[in-house]
């Protein structure tokens, strides 16, 4: 049995290969996802306020910082949809895929799945109690948000170790 | 004038300036693998500190990361928020 692996490709690019139907479907649906981080909730939740009750710094975060961070946002997703696009038969298995991308991507790859996933959870106004299913209803919108936040979760671990080992080797 | 053997307290900014708290809330999606390693990235920590205060988030709801003044408490807030944690700041009582 192939799984998915996360490793670097030489030392200026990170290879994911072992990309089943099911990683391959929660990574398409990024773009539909991601364009959703405007909504009332989701946006509240991406780019909240800096205090609990300062209204005056609120205020003037909201002007002056949040674009920043909604331009980092945007930013960083549009990096990894594009790389998205080159995705393509992994030689190891006819069903798998592999994806090659330049490895100073991997923290708009780290931004992206977790936006995707924040995004995922407001929507469906995942709960803790949620995130201990393990038997997803696929056939409605709160089943697939919900399986589509462990996909992508899934892959953001092995991300997140492949980070963690370049931080402790700087 | 003050009263004789009285003490007059100047009023100073740096009275005024009392240390502020970073503090992270817990949410039910970032994976704790995540948190650690934004709080190793944002703060220098090393990997057990990080993953002390990452247990602490999931456990009791909050940590308490940081304290310091104001500017650098921004500054932290920020970086938090540009790793999608549930950061935020207040005064120190």
């Amino acid at each position: 049995m192939i799984h998915l692996r996360v490793e670097p490709d030489g030392p200026k690019n990170i290879r994911i290969t072992g990309i089943d139907p099911v990683v391959l479907d929660s990574l398409f649906a990024l773009p539909e996802v991601l364009e959703q981080r405007d909504k009332p909730g989701v946006r509240d939740r991406l780019m909240p306020p800096p205090t609990e009750s300062d209204e005056a710094l609120n205020t003037d975060w909201q002007q002056n910082v949040t674009p920043d961070l909604r331009h980092l946002f945007v930013t960083a997703s549009e990096t990894v949809l594009r790389d998205l696009t080159g995705v393509k038969p992994d030689p190891q298995a006819k069903h798998l895929q592999q994806l090659n991308f330049p490895a100073e991507h991997l923290n708009a790859w780290l931004s992206a799945l977790n936006q995707a996933r924040l995004i995922l959870g407001e929507l469906h106004h995942v709960t803790e109690a949620d995130m201990a299913i393990t038997d997803f209803n696929l056939s409605e919108p709160h089943g697939l948000g919900l399986f589509r936040i462990h996909v992508l979760g899934y892959l953001l671990e092995h991300l997140v170790k492949l980070a963690g080992g370049h931080e402790t080797s700087i | 004038m003050p009263e004789p053997g009285t003490i007059q307290l100047e009023k100073t900014d740096a009275a005024l300036d009392q240390p502020w708290n970073v503090i992270v809330r817990n949410d039910p999606i970032n994976l704790m693998s995540y948190v650690t390693l934004v709080f190793m990235r944002v703060f220098g920590y090393p990997r057990e500190r990080a993953e002390r205060h990452m247990l602490e988030v999931h456990n009791q709801g909050r940590s308490l990361v940081w304290s310091g003044g104001r500017e650098q408490a921004e500054h932290y807030v920020h970086q938090l928020h540009s790793y999608q944690l549930l950061a935020y700041m207040e005064q120190a009582l």
